[in-house]
């Protein structure tokens, strides 16, 4: 699609490569705009851009330590967090990056520790522990707004008392440091080691962004038998995938079930997956979504993308998507969802305000058809919340896992001050 | 892209420097907002407020301007202003997000060009001309624009097709929007398209409304040969964004009576295009959403389609302004913060502002409710726009109506639909205005304070009944062919309009027949300054008469006029006697009119006739025939030819339009019955003797009875009598010699 290239409308694409060229706040500001112009949606694209500009903001922002470096993050993801308030997977990426920062901090002060000759945890053990990390704690951390603030009051006199006083910051920690002279470059030489290490941190999200839909395809041989009947509702790109690695492997048959074309993109939409798919010799019946029901006694699994997973193992996914999975349900189908790690949130279904995002009318209604749009008031539901118990199993890239198993996941990945993000 | 650029790049290596800035230049997308139309369609509301910054759903207008550019990519962005400029600036310049200097700016450049003696869209863009800012294609939009279209695919098409020839200027983009009535149609004023819908090329722009007196579009029936297949279109929703290069400017330059982009400028470069051939051409969208607020149906209209989310994203709850917080909440509504509504109220479908506050048992539906307004209890609120700081008190109910900024209307009292109440509009209590549409300000239409009318609006009432000035100042015929007029409510409604009922399916109607009759008239007596107005009488045989003949064809006004004072022309010069000239220009205004052969023949009998009895003034009327027919090389050839051309009935008919010309003559007084027929005499003899009428065509027009219909065309033809006698003789006399040379 070669016409996409030259045009001048920003995507993505474009966005990312001016990233480097442009001051960070005129780079936060356009994808704040392109978020809320739609320009970038879809988990996938707001992970990679919020990562890639949080980057931005540990390299080019300015802080001196690793408070002030926290209270940046926060405050640029939380302008995108508002930006994009649907987009769940943004804050995600903040936390993930939050707790990265707290994790190079506290290795930098165990390095640091070394050369005084203090006695601590050796870098070794630090990794070892990552949930349990010595800044939590503190007692038993219940989530409430606030909780953070005082944390990072603790890592700072931490930090401090190991590190360095920067002068700026001496304001409530009354214990100067004596020699401060040494200290001071000391700060400075951390400050650097912990930027370059933080940046590679992040590159790491990215290219763990890149490869999940590749690692979720890894389990797709294993989930997916030979005579399956599977249905798709509105395949996403990782579901596609997943389907086209199965295909390599397995002869099953598959029901793509989608809602009416939508307008500007004709049911050509599938038809590359379902090319891909019958290349390698597997049965593709495209049906509408309000047909599915009929078919459901002989589908084996039901297969769905999300754009978010929430805590109790709710969904956040295509607006359509839950009757299907309850139409599953009745007929003790398993539901099978793909989504990456990225896309787990910490928050429950009862914590995410009005999950039902309307979108444009006229995917439902033609503009051109004046009595219609004068008459009727249309309502075109994008994304919808599917209930945890209508659903079966979760694979991420890490693996399969069942609803209980998701907490331990969200454990391993975000630290227990960060969970509350957006509210601080 | 960067292939072709490469491609491009290594052929122009030679002269690599210009063409390398050249390049880097096309790859900024420029845009020009005109920001002032010069129109009054928004009174009373723009006598305070540029029309650009009027909120549109809680949103001034250019915002969603702005954003759409923005959405597409632009760079550098231009601002055209005229009226307010001070207040469009002001608001530019105070915004965070699209200050000049503002790292937030998605623009590279956004700059204002004030024009001080600018009365026309037209003036700003010769004015762009001169300034030569534009270094490649550029997208030319108006400042009231709403649109969500991505704009890329028809700047390729358009790069395209100017890289391939160099006079495609232009590509006008255009949302269609079925045939049915739809809201978001312009009423009143349909723009019409004619487009090869294999290319998308424009081949023809006109404005058709419903006040004009004939209902067609006059086509050039070339255009029928050239294209395989031509659709009209007038389902379009005009959006006012057009792709130029800056060939446009100059073509502008060089019409320095154009004012309006479409009506004037798209108009006519299309209709001349044999002197500029230069391309127009089309791109019609069937997704996304494109219209201009251009007067207040449409900003009705687009408030509807922006709260059905028709325009996503660019809806309120997308926030796309700096400081909006809007949320949706169940049932179609979006809510700011800070937004207090009384739980015993109802609401559905309606977006309300910061601050604002809704009282117990009030009802709104379908309403846009902007800052801080203060609604009471048991409020009725229905399909209305209310602006900032207005207060609702109790009891009151709105029904379809405008409110702006700072208005109050008092307890219990209601306002009906079509109301638009101006800044700081008082309605008192209990006032129950009744007249639709009517519109109250603070200020008259000359920006004078208007006086209370406590009468209307109630003892502590403040302002008075709008009228527009041009409404004062022009009499009423004029305003009633202006179809501007038609736009001015917030409700559009035909009724009390004078309006013709001439349909589109049939060719010819009684209406346009009388237009062509009337124009006769009006040349008749454009011929002589003194002659007085025809008295009815006449009037109703004239147009009895051109009835008989004209119902074949409907175009033949335009033709029938051009081409009798071009052959008029042409027998009157002195300075030639060739009429190979006339003949050539007369033909060619015959294929541009697809004139039928009646038409012509009329044309032609009308033109030697009115000849003749000019020259009556001098001359005797034999003479004067004479001279008509014979002075001019070739007019008699061409007047056997393509005026006569045939048998015996078309000798008939062009009798018959050579005696009625002349009975039209005797009718608009300038001439005498009695030397008119003397005149028709002469030129019949005359014709006879050039062999152009033969004696049967005389003899048969004689006999015919068209030819003695009424008193004045029997006064006429009793003067030829003589003639036909002679004629009779010597058909006689000739039979007479063939039976004596049978005899022999």
């Amino acid at each position: 699609m070669a016409p996409v290239q030259a045009g001048y409308a920003p995507t993505l694409e474009t966005f990312l490569k001016s990233l480097k060229g442009q001051p960070l706040e005129s780079s936060i500001e356009r994808l704040v705009y392109l978020l809320k112009r739609r320009q970038i949606k879809g988990a996938e694209q707001c992970a990679t851009a919020t990562a890639r500009i949080l980057l931005q903001v540990v390299a080019k922002s300015r802080w001196n330590d690793v408070d002030q470096l926290l209270v940046n993050v926060q405050q640029h993801g939380a302008t995108l967090t508002r930006a994009a308030p649907r987009e769940l997977v943004i804050s995600n990426i903040v936390r993930r990056v939050l707790g990265l920062i707290r994790d190079e901090a506290i290795e930098d002060r165990n390095a640091a520790g070394d050369e005084y000759g203090v006695d601590s945890v050796s870098d070794m053990g630090a990794l070892a522990t990552p949930p349990e990390q010595p800044t939590s704690r503190p007692g038993p951390t219940p989530i409430k707004p606030g909780l953070a603030t005082h944390q990072s009051f603790i890592s700072k006199s931490m930090f401090n008392l190991l590190s360095a006083v920067h002068p700026a910051d001496s304001t409530g920690t009354g214990t100067p440091v004596t020699g401060a002279s040494t200290p001071v470059m000391q700060a400075t030489s951390s400050a650097t080691a912990l930027r370059s290490e933080v940046i590679d941190g992040i590159e790491e999200i990215v290219d763990e962004l890149s490869q999940a839909d590749d690692q979720i395809a890894g389990f797709a041989e294993v989930q997916i038998h030979p005579g399956d009947y599977i249905l798709a509702y509105q395949p996403s790109p990782t579901v596609e995938k997943f389907l086209v690695r199965a295909a390599s492997k397995r002869h099953f048959t598959l029901l793509i079930a989608s809602g009416p074309p939508q307008r500007g993109a004709p049911e050509a939409t599938y038809a590359p997956l379902k090319k891909k798919l019958n290349a390698a010799g597997v049965k593709t019946i495209h049906i509408m979504a309000g047909s599915f029901a009929a078919y459901m006694p002989r589908v084996s699994k039901v297969v769905m993308g999300a754009s978010a997973v929430l805590a109790n193992g709710a969904i956040v996914t295509d607006g359509g998507s839950a009757v299907v999975a309850r139409a599953a349900h009745e007929f003790s189908k398993p539901v099978i969802v793909l989504s990456g790690v990225y896309k787990l949130c910490p928050e429950n279904s009862s914590e995410v305000e009005d999950p039902v995002e309307l979108g444009d009318s006229s995917g439902y209604v033609s503009f051109a058809d004046g009595p219609l749009v004068n008459g009727v008031e249309v309502e075109n539901t994008v994304s919808e919340l599917v209930p945890p118990e209508l659903i079966d199993m979760y694979i991420t890239n890490l693996g399969p896992h069942t609803r209980d198993h998701l907490d331990d996941i969200l454990a391993d990945h975000y630290k227990v001050e960060d969970i509350d993000f957006p509210l601080q | 892209m960067s292939g072709k650029q490469a491609a491009k790049g290594a052929g122009g290596k030679g002269k690599k420097s210009a063409k390398g800035a050249e390049e880097k230049r096309e790859d900024v997308l420029q845009a020009v907002i005109i920001a002032d139309s010069f129109q009054d369609r928004y009174t009373p509301f723009t006598l305070d407020k540029p029309r650009c910054l009027l909120p549109l759903a809680n949103t001034p207008m250019i915002e969603y301007t702005l954003e759409f550019l923005a959405m597409n990519g632009v760079q550098e962005v231009f601002i055209y202003c005229g009226r307010h400029i001070d207040q469009v600036e002001d608001y530019i310049y105070d915004s965070p997000r699209w200050r000049p200097a503002s790292k937030l700016n998605p623009f590279t450049s956004i700059e204002f060009i004030r024009v001080s003696d600018a009365h026309s869209v037209g003036d700003f863009l010769r004015d762009l001309d001169k300034r030569g800012l534009m270094s490649s294609d550029f997208v030319l939009v108006h400042g009231d624009l709403v649109a969500n279209i991505p704009l890329d695919a028809a700047l390729a098409k358009h790069r395209a097709r100017r890289e391939a020839n160099r006079d495609a200027i232009m590509t006008v983009v255009l949302r269609s929007a079925g045939e049915d009535d739809h809201r978001t149609k312009t009423h009143g004023i349909t723009p019409n398209f004619l487009v090869d819908p294999s290319t998308g090329r424009c081949l023809h722009y006109e404005e058709t409304h419903p006040l004009q007196s004939d209902h067609y579009l006059t086509l050039d029936p070339t255009l029928l040969e050239d294209h395989a297949a031509l659709e009209v279109r007038s389902d379009l929703i005009d959006c006012g964004i057009d792709i130029c290069t800056p060939d446009v400017l100059a073509l502008w330059s060089e019409s320095f009576d154009y004012e309006l982009p479409r009506k004037n400028f798209l108009h006519g470069v299309l209709k001349d295009f044999e002197l500029n051939g230069k391309f127009i051409y089309t791109e019609i969208l069937d997704n996304g959403y494109a219209a201009r607020a251009s007067n207040l149906q449409m900003y009705d209209a687009i408030s509807r389609d922006i709260l059905g989310r028709w325009t996503f994203p660019l809806v309120p709850d997308s926030n796309l302004v700096m400081d909006h917080t809007y949320k949706t909440s169940k049932g179609g509504v979006c809510l700011e913060d800070g937004v207090t509504l009384s739980p015993s109220s109802t609401i559905t479908n309606s977006v309300f502002g910061q601050r604002s506050k809704l009282g117990s048992g009030s009802t709104v539906s379908n309403s846009i409710i902007g800052r801080r307004c203060k609604i009471g209890k048991n409020v009725h609120i229905e399909n209305s726009y209310i602006w900032d700081d207005v207060v609702i008190q109790d009891g009151a109910s709105i029904y379809r109506s405008v409110l702006a900024n700072a208005v109050t209307v008092g307890k219990g009292s209601s306002v009906p639909e079509g109301s638009l109440l101006s800044y700081g509009v008082q309605v008192g209590n209990n006032i129950q205005l009744t007249t639709t549409n009517a519109k109250f300000s603070l200020r008259s239409g000359d920006g004078k304070p208007a006086k209370n009318d406590n009468q209307l609006l109630g003892a502590n009432g403040r302002g008075g009944l709008y009228t527009d000035l041009d409404d004062l100042d022009s009499d009423e015929e004029e305003d009633e062919d202006d179809p501007s007029t038609l736009q001015k409510s917030l409700i559009y409604s035909l009724a009390g309009l004078n309006l013709s009922t001439s349909s589109i399916s049939t060719l010819s109607s009684t209406g346009d027949t009388e237009s062509v009759v009337e124009d006769s008239v009006a040349q008749l007596q454009e011929a002589d300054p003194t002659a007085t107005t025809s008295d009815s009488s006449t009037r109703m045989r004239l147009s009895s008469l051109a009835l008989s003949d004209d119902s074949s064809s409907g175009r033949t006004g335009a033709f029938h006029g051009d081409a009798v004072t071009g052959l008029l022309d042409s027998l009157r010069a002195d300075d030639t006697s060739d009429f190979d000239g006339a003949k050539l220009e007369f033909m060619g205004l015959r294929l541009a009119n697809d004139a039928s052969d009646s038409a012509m023949r009329r044309a032609i009998a009308v033109a030697f006739a009115r000849r003749a009895a000019e020259l009556l003034n001098t001359l005797e009327p034999t003479k004067a025939a004479e001279n008509a027919i014979l002075s001019k090389k070739g007019a008699v050839k061409f007047v056997r030819e393509v005026g006569v051309g045939g048998g015996e009935a078309e000798q008939v008919e062009f009798e018959l339009d050579l005696q009625k010309t002349l009975v039209a003559l005797v009718a608009a007084k300038n001439l005498e019955p009695a030397r008119a027929g003397a005149l028709l005499a002469a030129l019949l003899q005359q014709l006879y003797n050039q062999d152009v009428l033969e004696e049967e065509g005389i003899l048969a027009w004689w006999a015919d009875k068209r030819a003695a219909e009424g008193e004045s065309m029997t006064a006429v033809r009793d003067k030829c009598r003589v003639l036909v006698e002679w004629l009779e003789n010597a058909d006689e006399e000739d039979s007479e010699e063939e039976d004596d040379d049978d005899d022999e």
